[in-house]
């Protein structure tokens, strides 16, 4: 019934600026932007019929042309300082790469299968993906795909290099594109940069090392040029949807104390953690967490990683044997009082000027909240996206767990769905799918 | 100080000395006119009014006299050839999704010559040297990593270049289809049936017995061949308007190998096409930009060497391409010499020209050491447009000619902003000069093109009134950015 590939008639062109970026232009990055540099952001917005109306190819990359008159700053290529091999984005128009191709399904059937968990379906077929590296002057940051769908309906893919920008920079990337689709935006006068572009402070390299190391970054073995995490297993990454009153039953399971009622986020964070504590009994306990989730700062800058908050949270208790619901009280509480370890990872990347490599998705078993993405906010014939989800590529080997509001799925009691992927070691997956559906967060099949 | 002083003055009175020789030379006949038109008012004065008035009586001498100026007038204005005007033209400006910039271009040949990085290195270090910008065009069937150049895109190519081209051109002229008498399309590489000028009649539904022609295969100096032909169609078509399309279609002649001469020509085409309103109707004289004075064809295809420099074949795998023979630029500058002899005599003034005899009368008699006096067209022109078919073509021109690099200043900008249109990159060199502002009424403007067989073909213009630099060609947008300073090798 399926071939190998339902997508198929894949072609392969470049879209970039349509202005000429005027001067040697060039974007430095800080500690932090380096320090993502293994770490990609997959996401797929699905289109329905009515909103995918009139999207010829022309159109399309006339509106992705103007876009990245503005986003000039990602359509350059990597290259290295001379001396310290520092990475830096010379911004010569090379563009993003962009894929066209077909799917003999409809969308419906394309979702259905996708959240079925079968292998075959993977969000790899609508999102074209190859790391930077090994030659750096020849790697696109970006990678779009535009796959239409038999009836009528279309699915944009997105590959963004996280050492570009984070979540939120990503969302608006896209969310930008829906304005120039529909004619509402211009391109302001060019600015001819005088100073390279800088996405964090740039801090004096070797800092006196008085500030604490980092609980969310690890370092790991050097991999050149070639931008890819180095697992010691093989990552698979599975997904499955809450509706509202799954969600909502979710949190309540867990609510002891009715004033101290847990996020749906913290809930999850719990019963997600609980069941992977279950299954690697023991030593290798996660006891510690990284949370990522939307920073409160105001400033919505076009690049960088300055709109997420990273921290951990640690254990001495074990997390297997405690009750999920006094887990997501304690995570609640912690939570609320977490430190963002943004300039601290700033710092111990900049120690040696960014020659080490490090993961920060998957350094410890990571959870990531998305709430606060304006996901849905992609607009095209008036329309907004039927779908979204977003996954990482390139976690390291502790894993992590991806959590995408799903407004879509709402109750009318303000709560809405949410998408739940999570990337882990392959043999994980099934007990992990397991261990879900006895606490009743996964559905029985 | 009494070093310094003598040469000086001996400069300025060498300018002086040169200066009167030309006025001499150059006005000679009107200089001579002035004494004999004195010695015929003395006469007449002389001869008194009695004898003047019987002069006057007598009707034979009156008859006569008048029949033979009637006469001699009328076989002048017969005989006359007629004035060819230039009423506008309008080059094709390409979308912005058709732009390719160095790192684009060098990414997507990586990718498909994967497994030829000598090719590729060769490819960067053409780019680096080639004097293109970064704003070039290549039509969308190219930008794909492999190109899919299918019959059906070469189409839409051509229908995309020459619709856009030739709806300009009627919305700055006024012009109504059917009001076009005569359709010359030049494409030199696409060539398909229907015939692209049939495909011009089909879209804009021209009259029936409109005189259509199609030149393929004459490369790029076609453009001032559908000049030629265009004028002499005029001085047989009394009262009629032309319309010339040239234009390079890259989509099917994207050479998909890795034979290194043959890569050459994928770094330099690019996209482009312009359309030109030629006509002989007196209505338009008025507002016609420029009058066609000469044009002059030179072909050397009689010398082997010459005729496959610039030669079509296929490579060991197969793949077809164009070969450039080492030998392009000598071939080139021979071509030149020959135009040159040709033209020389029509546009010098007389002073270069008897310099010119007596110097090669000096060297054939006296002395065959003297230098070869090279006359000087800077004194016939004052705009140049040199085909932009790449920057050693320009550079050897300009060597050639003594042209200052204000001369040259339309062809080197040109190749960077369109990079090598082929037979249109005359016209957007002529489009830079009236974006300028610098064409002013009575300029003359050269346009020398050079192409395959080999060719030199050049065509004189004289400019019928100041031009206002328009605010709808295609450098309207960029203008003040250029002239731009093209480095001799450009980092990738």
């Amino acid at each position: 019934m399926v071939s190998d590939s339902p997508v198929y008639n894949v072609k392969i062109s470049s879209v970039g600026p349509g202005r000429a970026t005027v001067g040697e232009v060039v974007q430095h990055y800080g500690g932090l932007d380096l320090a993502m540099k293994l770490h990609y952001l997959r996401g797929v917005y699905f289109l329905g019929k009515a909103a995918a109306e009139g999207m010829t190819t022309t159109h399309i990359k006339e509106s992705m042309f103007l876009l990245c008159n503005d986003y000039y700053m990602t359509c350059g290529r990597f290259r290295r300082s001379v001396g310290s091999g520092r990475p830096y984005m010379k911004c010569n128009d090379c563009g993003a790469r962009f894929l066209e191709a077909q799917c003999d399904l409809t969308l419906e059937e394309w979702l259905d299968g996708y959240f079925s968990g079968k292998a075959e379906w993977n969000v790899g077929q609508l999102v074209y993906h190859l790391p930077v590296g090994p030659e750096l002057f020849f790697s696109p940051p970006v990678y779009l795909q535009v796959t239409k769908f038999k009836c009528g309906g279309m699915s944009l893919g997105m590959s963004w290099a996280h050492i570009l920008g984070d979540i939120y920079t990503a969302t608006d990337f896209i969310n930008n594109w829906g304005s120039y689709l529909a004619g509402h935006k211009s391109n302001g006068p060019f600015h001819q940069q005088a100073q390279p572009i800088l996405n964090r402070p740039l801090l004096p390299t070797s800092p006196n090392g008085q500030t604490p190391e980092p609980l969310s970054l690890k370092r790991v073995d050097p991999v050149g040029d070639h931008w890819v995490t180095a697992n010691n297993f093989k990552m698979e990454t599975f997904s499955f949807r809450l509706t509202a009153t799954q969600a909502a039953q979710i949190t309540a399971r867990q609510t002891h104390n009715k004033s101290k009622k847990p996020s749906l986020f913290e809930s999850i964070t719990a019963a997600i953690w609980k069941s992977i504590a279950k299954i690697r009994e023991g030593i290798n306990e996660p006891k510690r967490v990284t949370i990522i989730r939307k920073t409160n700062s105001s400033q919505d800058p076009m690049t960088g990683n300055n709109r997420i908050a990273i921290g951990s949270v640690s254990t001495d208790f074990s997390v297997a044997g405690s009750d999920s619901g006094d887990l997501a009280e304690w995570l609640s509480d912690r939570i609320g009082e977490l430190v963002d370890e943004k300039d601290m990872i700033d710092e111990a990347v900049e120690r040696d000027d960014g020659a080490s490599d490090y993961v920060v998705y998957g350094a410890n078993l990571t959870f990531v909240d998305l709430a606060g993405a304006d996901l849905y906010g992609l607009e095209s014939n008036g329309q907004g996206p039927e779908f979204v989800c977003y996954e990482v590529q390139g976690v390291g080997d502790e894993g992590a767990v991806v959590v995408v509001p799903w407004p879509k799925s709402s109750d009318g009691e303000g709560n809405e769905g949410r998408v739940v992927t999570a990337i882990l070691p392959e043999e994980e997956v099934e007990k992990l799918k397991l261990e879900l559906r006895k606490i009743g967060v996964l559905e029985e099949d | 100080m009494p070093p310094i002083l003598p040469d000086f003055s001996s400069t300025v009175r060498l300018k002086y000395v040169k200066l009167g020789y030309q006025t001499l030379v150059n006005h000679f006949f009107y200089l001579l006119l002035i004494p004999l038109l004195l010695a015929f008012t003395v006469e007449i004065l002389r001869t008194g009014p009695q004898e003047l008035l019987n002069l006057y009586l007598d009707l034979a001498v009156v008859l006569s006299s008048s029949f033979l100026i009637t006469s001699v007038a009328t076989v002048y204005f017969m005989s006359k050839p007629r004035t060819v005007y230039l009423v506008d033209y309008a080059c094709y400006k390409p979308p912005v999704t058709c732009r390719v910039p160095f790192s684009t271009f060098m990414e997507h040949s990586r990718l498909i010559l994967k497994d030829n990085p000598k090719s590729v290195e060769f490819q960067m270090r053409i780019l680096e040297r080639s004097g293109l910008g970064e704003e070039t065009c290549l039509p969308p069937a190219i930008h794909y990593i492999p190109p899919k150049p299918t019959m059906e895109s070469a189409r839409g190519e051509a229908e995309l270049v020459i619709f856009s081209a030739v709806d300009s051109l009627f919305e700055r002229t006024g012009l109504k289809p059917r009001d076009i008498d005569i359709l010359i399309v030049n494409c030199s590489l696409f060539s398909p049936t229907p015939s692209l000028s049939a495909m011009v009649v089909n879209k804009y539904k021209l009259r029936s017995n409109v005189k259509s022609f199609n030149l393929s295969g004459m490369g790029c100096s076609a453009g001032m061949i559908s000049i030629d032909l265009a004028r002499d169609l005029l001085q047989v078509h009394p009262n009629s308007n032309a319309v010339v399309v040239s234009t390079e279609i890259i989509t099917p002649n994207y050479y998909q190998g890795k034979e290194r001469a043959m890569l050459l020509p994928n770094c330099l085409f690019r996209m482009g096409g312009a359309a030109i309103l030629l006509s002989n109707r007196r209505s338009h004289r008025s507002r016609a930009k420029y009058r066609l004075v000469h044009v002059v064809r030179t072909h050397k295809g009689g010398d082997d060497k010459a005729y496959r420099c610039v030669y079509e074949e296929e490579d060991r795998e197969g793949k077809v391409g164009i070969n450039l023979s080492k030998d392009l630029m000598a071939i080139a500058g021979e071509a030149l010499k020959s135009n040159i002899t040709t033209i020389g005599p029509l546009v010098l003034p007389a002073s270069e020209q008897l310099l010119f005899l007596m110097t090669l009368i000096g060297r054939k008699i006296f002395n065959p050491k003297w230098k070869p006096y090279i006359p000087d067209f800077k004194q016939a022109f004052e705009h140049f447009c040199i085909h932009a078919g790449g920057r050693a073509v320009i550079d050897e021109l300009q060597k050639n000619l003594q042209l200052s690099a204000e001369h040259v200043e339309a062809s080197r900008m040109t190749l960077h902003r369109f990079g090598n249109t082929s037979s249109s990159s005359l016209w957007y060199e002529l489009s830079y000069i009236e974006a300028k502002g610098r064409m002013r009424r009575g300029d003359r403007v050269w346009q020398i093109a050079f192409g395959s067989g080999f060719k030199c073909n050049s065509a004189v213009w004289k400019c019928n009134r100041t031009i206002k630099s328009p605010t709808d060609c295609p450098w309207a947008d960029c203008i003040d950015r250029y002239p731009v300073h093209i480095p001799e090798v450009v980092k990738l």
